[in-house]
């Protein structure tokens, strides 16, 4: 079944080098981008992904909140945060907010496939800089 | 003959996407990639492309000294230097080092192939801000300084903005020697030096220099809210 994925970050050049990545994987599919959360939020009611790809920091709204509100608007839907952030307590607060994962964009190319391979089956994975807690619950 | 470009950036994730969008074009070809500026330098002359893309913000040594030294390895070196912010200080520095292409990350996928076009062209591509600083007579030979402007602080070295970075960003004298394959009484003495021209007592007054001039480019942690605004790729 084919894995259909939101890719969301302000940068034109990051969400490239993920689509790059991603579309590698035969049963995956970027359906869409967004360039900030409240684009996010529309785009998901519109698309319906099984996973979005999110990064925290954004103009308009920014990840953590787009994650709250995608939380009640789409529960199905499963959210990888991609981010500079490598913060054991921004990773905490995005789990809060309902996020599956969090990687760090420093080491996305090394653990986005199977970051997403795990959110995707509802399991969380987290892994920061030099304290790796790719933790699959 | 296909145009040769070096990317470097310290981001596998953004050399994937300037990749990506570089290659679609016809005749242009990523022929190498470095994540520091240091590796940046030994391909750029190992591998001779014709542009060099450098992040300003590498660890190791920051975009605008390896501009630099590839500068003085061969003047004819071509470069673009990307950037996330185009303040007044970081546009003059790019263009000191002698860039001569100067594009900000968050409008790469629009203006990259632009830039590397004029440079192919023999022209330079700049922000439409670096435009207007040179409009306002920013290059002008014995340009005068703004009012606004500090009071100028004395000049490191080559070497010594080396070793500044190496240091502000954690590294020991020996490691800083051992990067550098130098001695570590060399370093220290480097070291000794630095803190007197800038008038330092301390590591941290020389981490906030590097940050204050561009050695080094750090996060600002975040509390419980995440910001809103420009970020770095």
């Amino acid at each position: 079944m084919t894995i259909r994925i939101l890719l969301v970050d302000d940068h034109p050049i990051v969400r490239q080098g993920l689509k790059t990545i991603l579309e590698g994987h035969r049963d995956w599919e970027v359906i869409g981008e967004a360039s900030d959360g409240a684009e996010a939020v529309e785009k998901a009611k519109v698309l319906s992904p099984d996973v979005m790809v999110l990064d925290v920091t954004m103009p308009v709204m920014n990840g953590l909140e787009a994650c709250r509100v995608l939380r009640r608007q789409a529960p199905d839907l499963e959210i990888l945060f991609v981010t500079q952030h490598d913060s054991p307590q921004m990773m905490r607060e995005a789990l809060d907010a309902g996020a599956r994962g969090y990687v760090v964009k420093s080491n996305a190319a090394r653990d986005l496939l199977e970051a997403v391979e795990a959110v995707s089956q509802h399991r969380v994975f987290t892994a920061l800089n030099g304290r790796d807690v790719a933790g699959m619950h | 003959m296909k145009l040769r470009i070096l990317l470097a950036d310290d981001h596998e994730i953004v050399r994937r996407g300037l990749r990506a969008l570089l290659e679609k074009h016809e005749g242009w070809e990523v022929c190498g990639e470095a994540s520091d500026g240091r590796e940046a330098l030994d391909k750029a002359l190992q591998l001779k492309p014709d542009v060099v893309i450098v992040d300003i913000g590498m660890p190791s040594l920051n975009g605008l000294d390896t501009t630099r030294q590839l500068l003085q390895h061969d003047p004819h070196f071509k470069v673009i230097v990307l950037t996330i912010t185009d303040s007044d200080q970081v546009i003059r520095e790019a263009l000191d080092a002698g860039a001569r292409g100067f594009v900000l990350k968050s409008d790469a996928a629009r203006d990259l192939v632009s830039a590397v076009e004029a440079l192919q062209n023999k022209r330079m591509f700049f922000t439409p801000r670096v435009n207007d600083l040179v409009l306002a007579g920013f290059l002008e030979k014995g340009h005068t300084v703004s009012r606004n402007e500090a009071p100028k602080l004395p000049t490191l070295t080559a070497r010594e903005r080396e070793i500044t970075q190496l240091l502000a960003e954690g590294n020991s004298s020996k490691e800083v020697a051992s990067l550098l394959n130098l001695s570590t009484k060399t370093v220290e003495t480097h070291r000794s030096n630095i803190m007197r021209k800038l008038s330092f007592h301390s590591i941290r007054d020389l981490v906030v220099y590097a940050i204050k001039n561009n050695l080094i480019q750090i996060e600002i942690p975040t509390g419980p809210k995440a910001p809103t605004g420009p970020t770095a790729a």
